[in-house]
């Protein structure tokens, strides 16, 4: 039997009194504050998880302001590349228009001003600024404006490639300018057709492909003479003779070889060359323009020259818009990924939000019932506490 | 028989019943007094008379005052408390050291966190200057909140050195008491009596001393008790007090010890010996768990400050013209503690001269180090697990290079090593310019336009801080396996510096003139990548990208793989919430501890109350039998003086 003493029975009163009191602040704690853990020793472990999921969650929003700036500046690009499409557009219809064998040489000079003005609004658009500082084809940057325009053209001086944001799906911020606005397949996109002594009235066009199998991707050459009224022509390929030799010319027929097929229009002079070349991507809309701005604004050109300049200009163009076109296309793609890039990463921050909430916060349901619980304990240790001192023998010993 | 016999044996009784009532009112005053002992009389009967008749018994005697006492229980209750004073220091210190190690938006990891994922807008954004600033500004919280945390575990080391002080003086106070109390035992021992009251006194002094040192005690044949530490070290010894002091530690001066005064000088305890007591509870607290969080804060500040400020000197920066980017963090450095008692040459200074560098603060390992000539070599031992490795001067150990000096130090002499200690109180941002941030690289990875296979550039980083801007790389594939040439040219003169061959695959990256660079996709015969001098770093956002990649890379407490590479290690923010869930571990089981062993004290408490507490019940029953007692004594005194009456009435 352990005996009970008075001082000890105060003591353990009082004591128990304060750990109940003590279980009732930790679950006021928790249900003022939302949090089950509320310093790493409440749940070490809990603790650190939530910690990482907390560095997931700013992280996220951090990649996410990089995602905005790529989706900012595709945004621009795309809109950047439409309006450079419809610039091409007019240039088009102005060179389709001073083909025209009834424009005499002020209205073409008239074309050929016109055309320069879209030329200058063109290198406006393709030195666009993003806002923020950087240059929306500024490709892994420069020292400012990406193109610069010289007495030999529009040239790029920004380094090539993209610059990407540090998120963890890279995405670009710029595009690359050099391949954007100065990479478009030359000719047709296999050979390029072109006049290289044009001293007659002939032109020609720009070719197709008759059977892709048959290419060799040589250089060719078309020499005409003229003798006694008589035109022929022979092809020399890399400059060895083929078997075509003082052919008879007959003005738009289609010469076939090697697999391609194109056509030789007018009257050429004799000792007239045209050339056919491989194609090369690395036509610009500047340099097309420009050529044809000099063709256009040359009033001794006969009409072969400037049907050829036209003919070619059209081609040029043609691809250059594709080319534009295609780059249009690859912007909008990047923006179809970014929002997939972002969903994922939206998801990405409300699992790591979730994680935290799981580790950290406090079921509410359950603490309050907890509360009241521990409520009704403090309760009745008070009462037992108040009665059980009220006991003492001394009581029964009055009198 | 006479009646003079009654009266003597109703006085007898009297006397005895009152001495009782007397002790039971000592009990009653004394029942709320910590450490007293019930006491009671020894009533005797008193021996009885040979008459004719037979023998008659001459009433009773109170032989002494004995009091309740199991001296098992004492000790238990003293060495219970040794212990709860022991975890219950441990414990709030801890409490105190956790808010330091806080997760959410105000903790250090936070702080790393937002410096840099705000070098993601600075890759955004590289000529901005609002977005440098912001980075710079979280680099300065950064610095700040490291420094705020070291600073603060120095306060608390002043607090956990305040309060040693505080206890010492109690604890001297207690043997003083002890021992005077001693000698008053000593003086009245042999009298026959036990001097119950003295007796208490010394055992709730011992109890009380338990509080602030766990002490073992021996009782002397002249009743005095000697105190002695868990050590064997005398506190008391018959009626002579040996005072403890606290002293700095012999390395590191900003830390205290216990010592005792012994007449012929101090003598230094073993932190370790020391046992439970809140005393030793603060010296673990000091030895252990400070310096373990000083390592663990240490750690992260020493890696994070190595890491962003190697990768800045990997960059160039937004000045005009643009420079090799400058550090952005310093931090304390590391140090080599001397032994107070190391030798010391005529002007005081000390012979030896140790001290440390960081080489690769990824390496470092959160622990202190002992250096101590073992006889032939120079004994390197880390503390947080033993592990003695020999070194000489110059050797990098755990990503530090220890110089034992010039001339080598003497044999004998010993040295702590903190690589970390100190490391977060000294941090600072050194950077305040926001263009001096490098955030671009200083090479530029280009694919040239002509290319004709799907190879492309998936990443492209300097490394090696000796790269050759002057120099331009190209890498021409002379095959559609990955077979190519590189050459390396001057950038101005195009003079051939060095060239070779290689074979790329694919998730291997090319090493050259300090770059890396991977690609993806499958290149062609013909197809060339060059590398090239960042013409215009002001736009280019190179080195930020690497920046914010220091993200995702184990950089805390890498280990050497002795093949030159390193393996292993953490993140930043893993490193982070490793440390927080250590400390709150430790917090956690400090408190299941500290409630524990409370509750084993008040266990203890209650066992000895149960045998020598006071019962006040137990005490008014005890009033009204010995009142009683009293009363009938008297009623026998009243009889005999009738029976006397009567006999002279005869006479009459």
């Amino acid at each position: 039997m352990t005996r009970v003493t008075t001082a000890t029975r105060y003591e353990l009163g009082v004591q128990s009194l304060q750990q109940r009191q003590r279980e009732l602040l930790e679950i006021q704690e928790q249900l003022t504050t939302g949090k089950r853990v509320n310093r790493a020793s409440d749940d070490p472990a809990a603790a650190a998880r939530a910690e990482r999921a907390m560095a997931a969650v700013s992280r996220a929003d951090a990649d996410k302001r990089g995602l905005d700036s790529s989706r900012n500046a595709m945004t621009q690009a795309e809109s950047s590349l439409g309006d450079a499409s419809e610039l091409m557009q007019q240039a088009r219809e102005l060179l389709v228009a001073s083909g025209s064998t009834t424009w005499g040489a002020s209205e073409r000079a008239d074309a050929a001003a016109q055309l320069r003005a879209l030329r200058g609004q063109l290198l406006s658009v393709a030195n666009r600024g993003d806002g923020a500082g950087g240059y929306i084809f500024g490709g892994q940057g420069g020292g400012g404006a990406p193109f610069i325009d010289t007495t030999l053209g529009v040239s790029s001086v920004a380094s090539g490639g993209v610059q990407h944001t540090a998120s963890d799906e890279p995405v670009p911020l710029t595009l690359d300018g050099r391949t954007a606005w100065l990479a478009a397949p030359r000719g047709n996109g296999v050979f390029e057709t072109q006049a290289v002594t044009n001293a007659g009235a002939a032109w020609i066009d720009p070719g197709r492909v008759t059977d892709p199998s048959a290419l060799t991707g040589d250089s060719y050459a078309i020499a005409f003479s003229v003798a006694g009224g008589n035109t022929t022509y022979s092809i020399t390929r890399n400059g060895a003779p083929t078997g075509v030799t003082n052919a008879a010319y007959e003005a738009g027929r289609t010469i076939q070889m090697d697999g391609m097929a194109f056509t030789i229009s007018g009257q050429p002079a004799d000792a007239d060359v045209f050339a056919i070349e491989p194609s090369t991507s690395d036509l610009s809309v500047f340099e097309t323009l420009d050529q044809t701005i000099a063709a256009l604004d040359n009033p001794n050109a006969n009409l072969g020259q400037t049907l050829q300049a036209v003919k070619s200009g059209l081609r040029d163009l043609d691809s250059v818009i594709d080319n534009t076109g295609a780059w249009r296309s690859q912007a909008g793609a990047w923006l179809n990924r970014l929002d997939s890039s972002e969903r994922r990463l939206g998801e990405t921050k409300l699992a790591a939000q979730t994680r935290q909430s799981a580790a950290v916060d406090v079921d509410m349901a359950q603490a309050v019932s907890e509360f009241q619980m521990r409520q009704t304990g403090y309760d009745a240790a008070l009462r037992s506490y108040s009665m059980v001192q009220q006991l003492s023998l001394f009581n029964y010993l009055k009198g | 028989m006479t009646s003079s016999a009654l009266l003597s044996i109703g006085r007898r009784a009297m006397l005895a019943n009152e001495s009782a009532l007397n002790i039971v009112g000592h009990n009653i005053a004394n029942a709320n007094v910590p450490g007293y002992s019930r006491q009671q009389v020894d009533f005797a009967t008193a021996a009885g008379q040979l008459t004719g008749q037979g023998y008659y018994g001459a009433g009773v005697d109170a032989q002494t005052v004995t009091r309740s006492y199991n001296e098992f229980l004492t000790r238990q209750v003293a060495s219970t408390r040794a212990q709860s004073a022991y975890d219950t220091t441990r414990a709030e210190q801890l409490d105190r050291l956790e808010t330091l190690f806080a997760g959410g938006a105000e903790g250090l990891g936070a702080a790393v966190g937002d410096m840099l994922n705000a070098m993601v807008d600075m890759a955004t954004h590289p000529q901005d200057l609002s977005a440098r600033a912001v980075v710079l500004g979280r680099a300065g919280e950064l610095a700040a909140r490291f420094a705020t945390a070291g600073n603060e575990m120095d306060r608390m080391q002043t607090g956990v050195n305040e309060d040693l002080g505080a206890a010492v003086l109690q604890v001297n106070s207690i043997t003083t008491r002890i021992a005077a109390v001693n000698s008053e035992i000593s003086l009245l021992q042999g009298n026959g009596h036990t001097p119950n009251d003295l007796l208490d006194q010394r055992d709730e002094l011992v109890s009380s001393l338990s509080q602030y040192i766990q002490v073992s005690t021996l009782e002397s044949d002249d009743g005095s008790l000697n105190i002695f530490t868990m050590g064997g070290q005398r506190l008391v010894l018959g009626s002579t007090a040996v005072p403890l002091s606290v002293v700095p530690d012999a390395f590191d001066g900003s830390r205290m010890r216990l010592s005792v005064v012994e007449t012929d000088g101090p003598r230094p305890l073993e932190s370790s010996m020391l046992g439970a007591g809140s005393l030793g509870g603060m010296l673990r607290f000091q030895n252990d768990d400070l310096a373990t969080a000083r390592n663990m804060v240490g750690q992260l500040a020493a890696a994070l400050a190595g890491a962003v400020n190697a990768q800045q000197a990997l960059g160039l920066d937004l000045r005009v013209p643009p420079g090799v980017g400058s550090p952005v963090f310093s931090v304390g450095p590391p140090e080599a503690l001397a032994a107070s008692t190391n030798a010391r040459d005529a002007g005081g200074n000390f012979v030896s001269q140790v001290s440390l560098t960081v080489a690769d603060a990824r390496q470092l390992v959160p622990s202190e180090y002992s250096l101590e000539h073992d006889g032939s070599n120079w004994q390197l031992t880390r503390l947080s697990d033993g592990l003695m490795t020999a070194v000489a001067s110059g050797d990098e150990v755990d990503g530090m290079t220890i110089d034992l000096g010039t001339p080598p130090a003497l044999t004998g002499d010993r040295f702590l090593l903190q690589p970390l200690t100190r490391a977060a109180n000294g941090m600072t941002r050194v950077m305040s310019d926001p263009r001096s941030l490098a955030a671009a690289s200083p090479l530029t990875a280009t694919a040239a336009q002509a290319n004709t296979g799907t190879g492309e550039i998936a990443g492209f980083n300097v490394t090696d801080p000796s790269y050759d801007p002057q120099l331009s790389a190209t890498i021409a594939f002379s095959s559609d396996t990955g077979n190519y040439t590189w050459e390396l040219r001057d950038r101005v003169t195009n003079a051939l510096s060095s060239t070779g061959t290689g074979t790329w695959s694919p998730g291997t990256p090319i090493t050259l003139n300090g770059f890396e660079l991977a690609l993806s996709g499958a290149p062609r015969t013909g197809d060339t990548f060059n590398v090239v001098r960042t013409d215009a770093p002001a736009a280019n956002n190179g080195n930020a990208l690497a920046m914010a990649a220091l993200r995702d890379q184990a950089l805390v407490g890498v280990r050497s793989d002795g093949a030159g590479g390193v393996a292993g290690g953490a993140t930043f923010s893993d490193t982070w919430a490793s440390a927080i869930a250590t400390v709150g571990v430790r917090t956690q089981s400090a408190h299941f501890a500290s409630e524990f062993s409370s509750q084993t004290a008040t266990a203890a408490v209650t066992a000895r109350a149960s045998v020598s507490g006071v019962n006040l019940d137990e005490e008014a029953a005890r009033l009204m039998q010995f009142q009683q007692g009293y009363q009938a004594a008297a009623k026998v005194l009243q009889v005999a003086q009738t029976l006397m009456d009567t006999v002279l009435g005869l006479q009459r």
